[in-house]
């Protein structure tokens, strides 16, 4: 509950964070916030923490989109800063990335090729009637 | 009173593990007498329990970590489920519960298999209760009593909350029957169409209250944490997600099961995992092994137990599985192109998202093991769970026309282009003129897709518009859950794309502009309630001719030292204006205070739309009214094994 006790003991010396005068360069700003990880807390982005720590962390967000930085600059900046935890968007880099972002895609694949040559090698398909779903069955009202 | 409780417990074990015996012997009224009997005595238990939290009774260890005199009695009752061992002790009544209504409902003309139900039922609720009595008992006392209890969370202390852990509950352990019918037939060796009739009520039984629970502890989070967000891809939901989503897939395939006879092995499959999902689950948010901001009672002991049961359970059924499933009878034929393929295709989706959910969810605990911190949150979800499901979407106002055995398609390529057609131009206009993300556009073209599908859908089965309302109720809960789902989506992408945050800082007669709203601090007040104080902000928002006063407030319970953030949500028509206070703050001798401002459009539609499917699941269970002469016939047609005919 490491979260709760920085809500009491939030020291009143933290900068007022601004929005940036540019809606666009908020709305990015925002969005950065939203993937960046609160160091202080249990699982919560900085955009939702109210650990003075998160606060510092936006303020700097906001400093480096107001000078151009790039998404991929920014999450560089924190990822050198704070390790690859800090991270929502976890990396592809290395075997552990690779394998988490391509995990869901490949089993996907395989699961439609067993599909597919399941049936395809079954039996011979040309017999199949083609049964229509439950419509209405005028003469008794019901249907199955 | 407690101890006898404590006793009922007890004996509440022993009945369920006579229940066991007797049913899977296949004595269906002993095993039936067994589960009443448990029923009532764990109900004696519980009702003890109960009894206990309201009449504050410190000398029981429970009440005294869990409650306090000055709850309301409300939160006294709810408290009784807020922790860790009451909620077990919730979840034993909910699995005899279930044990109770297979008793009575279950009616196939097969008491052999319905009693190897309840025996695997009473399996079930013996593990539950031993680990209740033996790894969390809620009855034992505490000597010498303190004069005051430590209190419930304050974030616990919300209606939404009170009755969220029963629902869930209803969900995870209504699962708990299906996997019993599954294993019932298994041993048969007789997952057929009415094993599938019979299977699919407790399976909406089972997902319905599950849909609910979720979408409360969304919209709890949603206006209890304060942040404008309604979900937050945490451990915790996603451990309620997966059986939610492996429960879809089984919706969809045990009708292919009912209908045509096909597709048993995975049906059983998809039962058997629901519950280890399930389990799964309630292991990952008690053992505090993922880090998640609502873990509420964590335990490393009761953790390895929770795990050591699934496996126990999970083993048992998978392997019984590997055993009978290759004797299971395949149904009628069908080719790819068909009502069948595309079931399938259904399937194979839900459970790539749920795998996806599992592995974004566990990833982190692999990574640790060689030496790499990573996190995983809402972007890695965004990027892989959401483009599979909409793919999958994409594809079901098209197919769900698609006949049994096989479609003939010609015209729907037609079809399918037109469509296309017309969504890009939904998208690209969406996203050039109203300057909406593109994944935004995308979804509200979806969403409208679904919507016009679902329409389609309805009348291509009523024929005549004249017919619509003489459709089965079974039709038009299908429509519903189709159409909650488009709504849902409508509202969760506008609602993500388009949401609109500030932090403000204001002293007594500031004014701040909020997405068109000025906001005007009139005052911040203390104020008082049954065990909490707060400050409450007064906001006047005005834009033009409208005026409306924002009151959100923050409570300081003293009992447990905690703070809660009450939100002030102002309804329009195009969105909630959303405020939150935050703290106080001295600049230049002058008293500031925070507020974190959101505007979040169309959000109630993602709340709707959840509330429609879990009614269109509702309705899906309402029995088809038949003539009573036909319903004797088509009794006999099917129990007489391996119908070679197809009904339509």
């Amino acid at each position: 509950m490491r979260y709760w006790l920085a809500f009491v003991l939030l020291p009143l010396l933290m900068a007022f964070e601004e929005p940036l005068e540019d809606p666009s360069a908020e709305a990015r700003a925002q969005r950065l916030m939203q993937e960046i990880r609160c160091v202080a807390c249990e699982n919560e982005p900085i955009s939702q923490s109210s650990a003075e720590i998160a606060g510092t962390m936006r303020v700097r967000v906001r400093e480096m989109v107001s000078d151009g930085a790039s998404d991929a600059d920014v999450r560089a900046w924190f990822e050198s800063r704070y390790g690859e935890f800090v991270l929502f968007r976890p990396s592809t880099r290395g075997m552990s990335g690779l394998i988490l972002w391509a995990l869901p895609f490949t089993i996907l694949l395989l699961g439609s090729v067993g599909i597919v040559l399941m049936r395809l090698s079954g039996e011979g398909s040309e017999s199949v009637e083609p049964v229509e779903p439950e419509s209405f069955d005028h003469d008794n009202g019901t249907t199955l | 009173m407690i101890e006898a409780g404590h006793l009922a417990g007890f004996l509440a074990l022993a009945a369920s593990v006579v229940q066991t015996w007797y049913g899977l012997r296949g004595n269906r009224p002993m095993a039936a007498r067994m589960a009443v009997s448990a029923l009532c005595i764990m109900g004696i238990s519980f009702f003890f329990l109960i009894m206990a939290f309201v009449a504050s009774d410190f000398s029981v260890s429970l009440v005294a970590q869990n409650s306090h005199t000055l709850k309301p009695l409300i939160y006294k009752v709810a408290g009784t489920w807020g922790n860790h061992e009451g909620s077990m002790a919730l979840w034993c009544l909910v699995v005899i519960g279930f044990s109770v209504a297979g008793a009575l409902r279950l009616d196939t003309g097969r008491p052999i298999f319905e009693s190897r139900a309840l025996g695997v039922q009473g399996a079930v609720a013996s593990g539950s209760l031993a680990y209740l009595l033996f790894a969390s008992n809620p009855y034992l006392r505490l000597n010498p009593a303190p004069l005051q209890g430590a209190g419930l969370n304050p974030l616990l202390q919300d209606p939404a909350l009170a009755i969220h852990p029963p629902l869930l509950y209803l969900g995870y352990v209504g699962f708990s029957f299906v996997f019993a019918l599954a294993a019932a037939g298994l041993i048969e060796g007789r997952i057929d169409r009415q094993w599938a009739r019979a299977t699919r009520g407790f399976v909406l039984a089972a997902w319905v209250p599950l849909t609910i629970g979720i979408a409360l502890g969304a919209y709890w989070a949603y206006y209890e944490l304060g942040w404008g967000g309604w979900w937050f891809w945490d451990p915790v939901e996603n451990a309620s997600l997966m059986p939610w989503l492996l429960g879809s897939a089984l919706l969809h395939s045990i009708i292919v099961t009912e209908k045509r006879g096909s597709f048993a092995a995975w049906t059983a499959l998809l039962a058997v995992l629901a519950f280890c999902f399930s389990l799964l689950g309630a292991f990952l948010v008690r053992s505090g092994v993922l880090t998640s901001v609502h873990a509420f009672a964590v335990d490393p002991l009761r953790g390895s137990l929770l795990l050591t049961g699934l496996l126990i359970y999970g083993s048992a059924a998978l392997g019984l599985f590997a055993w009978r499933a290759p004797a299971l009878k395949g149904g009628s034929d069908w080719v790819l192109v068909s009502r069948e393929g595309a079931l399938m295709v259904n399937n194979l989706v839900l459970a790539v998202a749920t795998l996806t959910v599992l592995i974004g969810t566990l990833f982190p605990l692999l990574a640790e093991m060689t030496g790499r911190q990573m996190s995983v949150g809402a972007p890695y979800f965004n990027l892989t769970f959401s483009p599979l499901l909409g793919a999958l979407l994409v594809s079901l106002p098209i197919v769900q026309s698609w006949s049994w055995g096989r479609m003939a398609v010609e015209w729907q390529w037609l079809f399918a282009s037109i469509a296309g057609a017309v969504a890009g131009v939904i998208v690209l206009s969406l996203w050039l003129l109203f300057d909406l993300p593109l994944g935004a556009a995308v979804g509200i073209a979806l969403g409208v897709w679904l919507l016009f599908g679902a329409g389609r859908e309805l009348l291509r089965r009523a024929v005549t518009p004249r017919r619509l309302l003489r459709l089965p109720v079974r039709v038009w809960g299908m429509t519903f859950a189709h159409a909650g789902l488009g709504i849902f989506i409508i509202g969760a992408v506008v609602e993500t794309g388009a949401s609109y945050e500030r932090t403000i800082a204001l002293g007594q007669g500031d004014s701040a502009e909020v997405a068109g709203w000025t906001l005007t601090l009139e005052k911040v007040q203390s104020g008082e309630g049954a065990n909490w104080y707060s400050d409450e902000g007064t906001l006047v928002a005005t834009s033009g001719q409208k005026e409306a006063v924002l009151t959100p407030s923050k409570r300081f319970y003293p009992a447990a030292r905690m703070p809660t953030t009450e939100t002030a949500i102002l309804k329009t028509l195009r969105g909630d204006l959303y405020a939150a206070l935050g703290d106080r703050r001295v600049v230049d001798g002058r008293t500031l205070w925070t507020f974190r401002v959101y505007f979040n459009p169309f959000i109630d539609l993602v709340f709707f739309g959840v509330a429609l499917m879990a009614l269109g699941g509702g309705m899906a269970m309402v029995p088809r009214k038949q003539p009573k002469l036909q319903a004797q016939a088509e009794q006999k047609d099917i129990a007489s094994a391996d119908v070679p005919e197809i009904i339509v």
